[in-house]
């Protein structure tokens, strides 16, 4: 989609549907339908459109849901556009809607990310590389598996796209070692995207769509350790799978591998604070129950910490991923817009959710996630599938089998992760495309495989949380 | 799309033409401007800029009449417009002192020397290219095939 008219022909195909919709009459929706949730049926239309066409880039489309949901329903939006009509609906307030930029799962993201900045800028990432790397040994097939964990590791508190360059880039210059015809490289370089993707699942702020989860699991909410007491065992199991299926795939041919990284370890007082905070936070993080603090407020601990200590400065603020932030952010006020419109409950009780078993909902769900996802960014897929789900979840009573709506929201999150047949599907599946070692075909064969097998585990998951009452015990 | 542009100077046409037809992999992504001089060259840039394009690189030569690569170099360096364009300098005649000048003065990114590999100059290019695009925030994933990728990991690392 390179040519400058295939563009022009996404954005007028991408406006016309959500323009057709605002100017339909209200009559023809069903009975109670309010003008308000009649401008919200064309903004999720809208946001869906934008975020699968991108006609312009993703967080662009979420500041303008932000911007259109200001201009067309809040309390304080263009005076022509309002009535006291009765059947004009329910404005929302616009200190919501501009809220939504920052809510507590927006500030648990910026939290991750200034670990993550801090961690880059003294070199914590590499330091734990170059100690980790030689303990690997010498066999191919656990030096494999050791990077894919180290991946995994990693791509728990930072971003899977910064994790995978990291590890690629310690990677390509070392595979000339392997013998041309060796699928070793392959092997190799598709490892690490297959583990980033993975090792995202682990924690609250190991991926986007987590923290998307989190926002919509009101009536469940979890704790930054009990999503680390599922997920890592999760993480675990698939990437041990994820190995075998690659070593299985591509032979390793080569009997012995040696893997080293030059690396200093600072020792400044700067980066001492850093690997403090660093430890300090986590901790914090999974012992909740001893302090009382909830893992939003821990998030910004090191903010503070790495501000008032001058650990990151003015100049590190700019490598926060604001576009990351902001397009969370968009998929926030699309649900609080659904939500607070009443649109949700309509539309719910104009399907016979009932007729169908929670099962099916549960297994839908997860696969209409996977399958998004693995054509467009995962985090626009869980803007736009979790609020569908929630709102599912909390006006279909017959949810209750498979743990009602927290769980749905849980495991479709978890499966979104799971997208990474294509080199569109993630920024770190892209990135290992980009080397050129491997093609579209290696990544189709194991996105697939792990896609069927995690949904499967997801699946097993769900049921034990489920019948173990695991996310409700406090 | 942004308009990106690539202008290359070399006041001797087949030499000119030799450098467009070595960058010719370029093409489906950048303007590629052939000129004949500095003078040209400036003309170009600052139309282009005008137009809301961007100059990603210039190719120079550096012994030309009227203004020399170094100068012409120096003159883009100094310009606010041109800030993030990478430059070459391709050149068999610098003397000592035109080499001091080119890095002190006119902050060149690379020096070839003529007679050039054609691999090493698009290599270079690449690379150039790629820093260009990353630095300015465009979608890099649109340029997938121009790009070098190991300046894209370093820098993707990064952006935490």
């Amino acid at each position: 989609m390179r040519k400058p008219d295939s563009k022009s022909v996404r954005l007028v195909l991408a406006l016309m549907i959500p323009i057709l919709v605002l100017s339909l009459p209200l009559s023809i929706f069903p009975d109670a339908f309010t003008v308000v949730q009649q401008r919200v049926v064309a903004l999720f239309l809208f946001a869906a459109l934008f975020w699968i066409l991108e006609p312009v880039p993703i967080y662009a489309t979420s500041m303008l849901i932000i911007v259109l949901e200001l201009l067309l329903i809040s309390d304080s939006s263009l005076m022509w556009l309002r009535s006291e009509a009765i059947n004009y609906g329910r404005e929302i307030s616009h200190r919501e809607i501009m809220a939504t930029l920052a809510s507590p799962v927006i500030m648990l993201f910026l939290g991750g990310f200034f670990l993550a900045v801090a961690a880059t800028k003294y070199r914590l990432d590499t330091s734990i590389a170059g100690v980790l790397l030689p303990r690997f040994g010498r066999n191919p097939k656990i030096v494999l598996l050791g990077l894919m964990s180290m991946t995994a590791f990693f791509s728990m508190f930072m971003s899977n796209t910064a994790t995978t360059a990291m590890m690629l880039s310690i990677l390509v210059p070392v595979l000339g070692a392997f013998a041309k015809e060796d699928k070793a490289r392959v092997a190799y370089v598709i490892g690490i995207p297959v583990a980033a993707n993975i090792g995202g699942m682990g924690t609250p702020i190991g991926t986007p769509p987590n923290a998307i989860a989190l926002k919509f699991m009101v009536d469940l909410p979890i704790a930054f350790g009990k999503w680390m007491a599922f997920g890592i065992p999760l993480v675990l199991v698939l990437l041990l799978i994820a190995w075998f299926s690659i070593t299985q795939l591509w032979t390793i041919q080569a009997k012995s591998v040696e893997l080293s990284m030059p690396s200093s370890v600072s020792k400044s007082p700067k980066a001492l604070i850093v690997y403090i905070t660093f430890v300090l936070t986590i901790l914090l993080w999974i012992t909740d129950f001893l302090h009382g603090m909830n893992s939003y407020v821990v998030a910004l601990l090191p903010v503070g910490i790495f501000l008032a200590t001058g650990v990151l400065n003015k100049e590190d603020l700019k490598l926060i991923s604001w576009d990351v932030l902001w397009l969370v952010s968009g998929g926030i006020a699309l649900g609080l817009a659904l939500e607070q419109s009443g649109l949700a409950v309509t539309i719910i009780d104009q399907i016979p959710f009932e007729d169908f078993p929670a099962s099916v909902v549960l297994v839908c769900a997860c696969l209409v996630g996977l399958l998004m996802a693995n054509f467009m960014s995962n985090t626009a897929t869980a803007n736009l599938v979790l609020p569908l789900v929630a709102a599912l979840g909390t006006s279909v009573s017959g949810l209750g089998e498979v743990g009602g709506s927290a769980h749905i929201i849980l495991a479709t999150s978890l499966s979104i992760s799971l997208a990474m047949s294509l080199p569109i599907s993630t920024p770190p599946n892209a990135l290992a495309h980009a080397t050129g070692v491997i093609q579209t075909r290696d990544l189709i064969k194991i996105g697939l495989l792990m896609g069927f097998i995690g949904l499967l585990l997801i699946l097993m998951l769900n049921w034990i949380l489920v019948s173990t009452q695991f996310l409700q015990h406090s | 799309m942004e308009k990106l542009f690539v202008i290359l100077v070399e006041d001797q046409p087949e030499v000119l033409r030799a450098i467009a037809s070595d960058l010719r992999e370029f093409e489906d992504d950048f303007i590629i401007e052939e000129c004949q001089s500095a003078a040209e060259a400036w003309d170009v840039m600052k139309r282009a800029e005008e137009r809301g394009g961007y100059v990603v690189l210039i190719v120079s030569d550096h012994v030309m009449p009227n203004q020399t690569g170094v100068e012409f170099l120096t003159r883009v360096h100094l310009d606010g417009r041109f800030r993030h364009t990478r430059k070459i300098l391709l050149t068999g005649l610098a003397t000592h002192q035109d080499t001091i000048r080119a890095i002190n003065q006119a902050a060149i990114d690379q020096y070839i020397e003529k007679p050039w590999k054609r691999d090493d100059l698009v290599a270079k290019a690449r690379r150039l290219i790629t820093e260009y695009i990353l630095e300015n925030g465009f979608d890099y994933q649109s340029y997938q095939g121009v790009l070098d990728s190991a300046v894209l990991l370093q820098r993707m690392r990064n952006n935490p």
